[in-house]
């Protein structure tokens, strides 16, 4: 009967499959945890006390209202982010010295942890939308010059010894070969960005903010409230788990794809 | 006519901080619809004088004249076909072979007729909206020969194409290219290792010396095409180039073991 099903929407069943599965067996495993009793209530609510307070702050408007802001924050800054970060990866390229005394700069800046860029961003800029998008910008711009960079670099210089070989130079070489031969490999920083932006918008929201996910999560620990701040940490997961899987996942995918990447057996 | 002259070409490379001389005067003329395979062992140069006659590098001394006019920078009248393709991954292959078109700014439509053209003349027409990766190795080639011809260069350089093919393709594409020769009249420059290949489609075939590497002797081949990879008649020639290489091979071997 399977048969008539076609091959890609089976295998999108099975995942989902799987995924509930995984989701069951968690929810289990902590309902179990709960019934033991080890920790007080309090420390520990059950699955429904939390699936109680996430209607609550889902119907008294909090969590879409931080969820909201949240997003616009993070869109801003990893906006920002690309566009300085691409630029700068580009003149990286262009004079090579720079390029190479920056990228090693950048590598170190990269492991650099994204908290630890708050308090000189409450001193410089202050407890505003800028100051928490600052954080993020910083976060994940160097991933985005170091990529950028790579990517770059790594190109088989045959496509560019064809591309020339057939009169392409300047912008449109770079624009019809340069960027497109770049892009798989592109994808992947993106990626990485998207992940380190993630980390530092909430880590910022936790410490600099009176709005957002990461301060309702804050929030439920200052109420003491154990139930607000799983059901924050769950949607914090849960919108970083969707926007990698159908967004950057789903274009990575689309460009393997085209490109013949994942036909090695 | 002469269509394109190679001036005394010397090429030096850095081996581990000495310098290698890998062309040592290098002196050929290539007349207007020659067919010219330039034959050798491997690593004697014969792809960087290629890589020199497309301007994708440049010589230590000496010039390369096309048309009697001084040339240094790649251009599309010297398209090359590379050993490994070389097509872009992220064009269907129409895409792939109007690249070049696209590149001289030539308008939408006029492209996607050439292109056309010579995709059907590789018989490749069923492919137009394929991706390079659903292609087999030499399903590539002939796409990157339509890519070059649909430049329609002056002189066409062809770097070892055949090279990654199995030996029942390779003798397809070796009729196939000797009907494209006779038929677009192009003048067509092409390097190999393989002697048999080299008597197929040349009507000369430059023997390379070893390094420090000059042209040791030039064979003109006179004999009816499509010649075919079984033709006896090419023994002669193909005997002829093995006893000029012999030599070339055991000093090469030599030189390596010391």
């Amino acid at each position: 009967m399977t048969g008539n099903i076609p091959l890609k929407s089976r295998g999108n069943i099975e995942d989902a499959a799987n995924a509930a599965l995984l989701i069951s067996v968690f929810i289990g495993v902590w309902q179990i945890i709960f019934m033991l009793g080890i920790w007080p209530q309090i420390s520990l609510p059950s699955p429904a006390t939390v699936a109680q307070t996430f209607a609550k702050i889902i119907l008294n408007g909090s969590l879409p209202q931080s969820v909201g802001i949240t997003l616009a924050r993070l869109l801003g800054a990893f906006a920002v982010s690309i566009t300085l970060g691409t630029l700068i990866g580009f003149t990286m390229i262009k004079f090579k010295g720079f390029g190479k005394t920056l990228n090693s700069f950048s590598a170190g800046l990269l492991s650099f942890p994204s908290i630890a860029w708050v308090p000189f961003s409450i001193l410089l800029i202050g407890f505003d939308e800028f100051g928490i998008m600052f954080v993020v910008v910083m976060s994940s711009i160097f991933s985005i010059m170091i990529s950028t960079y790579s990517s770059i670099r790594n190109i088989p210089t045959i496509y560019i010894d064809a591309a020339k070989n057939m009169g392409a130079q300047g912008v449109m070489l770079f624009r019809h070969v340069t960027i497109p031969a770049a892009t798989p490999s592109l994808i992947i920083g993106l990626r990485q960005a998207w992940s380190f932006a993630w980390h530092a918008i909430i880590g910022a929201e936790i410490l600099m903010s009176i709005v957002g996910l990461g301060h309702i999560l804050s929030v439920g620990r200052e109420f003491l409230d154990m139930s607000q701040v799983i059901a924050s940490m769950i949607t914090i997961f849960a919108i970083g788990l969707l926007v990698d899987r159908f967004v950057l996942q789903k274009l990575e995918d689309r460009i393997r794809k085209k490109w013949g990447l994942d036909n090695h057996r | 006519m002469t269509k394109l002259q190679a001036k005394n070409i010397v090429k030096h490379f850095d081996h581990n901080g000495t310098s290698v001389v890998a062309l040592d005067g290098i002196n050929l003329n290539v007349e207007e619809g020659d067919f010219i395979c330039i034959v050798g062992p491997s690593g004697c140069g014969k792809s960087t004088f290629l890589n020199i006659v497309a301007g994708l590098e440049k010589p230590d001394s000496g010039e390369i004249l096309l048309n009697g006019n001084p040339i240094s920078t790649p251009g599309p009248d010297r398209t090359m076909v590379f050993q490994e393709g070389a097509l872009f991954p992220w064009l269907k292959v129409i895409d792939n072979v109007e690249f070049g078109l696209k590149m001289s700014g030539i308008p939408k439509d006029e492209r996607r007729e050439i292109s056309q053209r010579y995709l059907d003349m590789m018989q490749l027409t069923k492919f137009a909206d394929s991706y390079v990766y659903q292609l087999s190795t030499g399903m590539k080639q002939r796409v990157a020969i339509a890519r070059a011809l649909a430049m329609d260069p002056e002189i066409l350089l062809m770097d070892e194409p055949f090279a990654a093919l199995d030996s029942q393709t390779r003798d397809l594409l070796l009729v196939e290219l000797q009907l494209i020769w006779e038929r677009t009249k192009k003048t067509i420059i092409f390097v190999t290792h393989n002697i048999s290949e080299s008597v197929i489609l040349g009507n000369k075939v430059e023997v390379f010396k070893n390094r420090p590497s000059k042209i040791k002797k030039e064979i003109l081949i006179d004999y009816r095409r499509p010649r075919l990879a079984e033709d006896e008649n090419l023994q002669k020639y193909y005997h002829q180039i093995l006893d000029e290489l012999k030599s070339e091979v055991i000093a090469r071997t030599k030189d390596d073991a010391q």
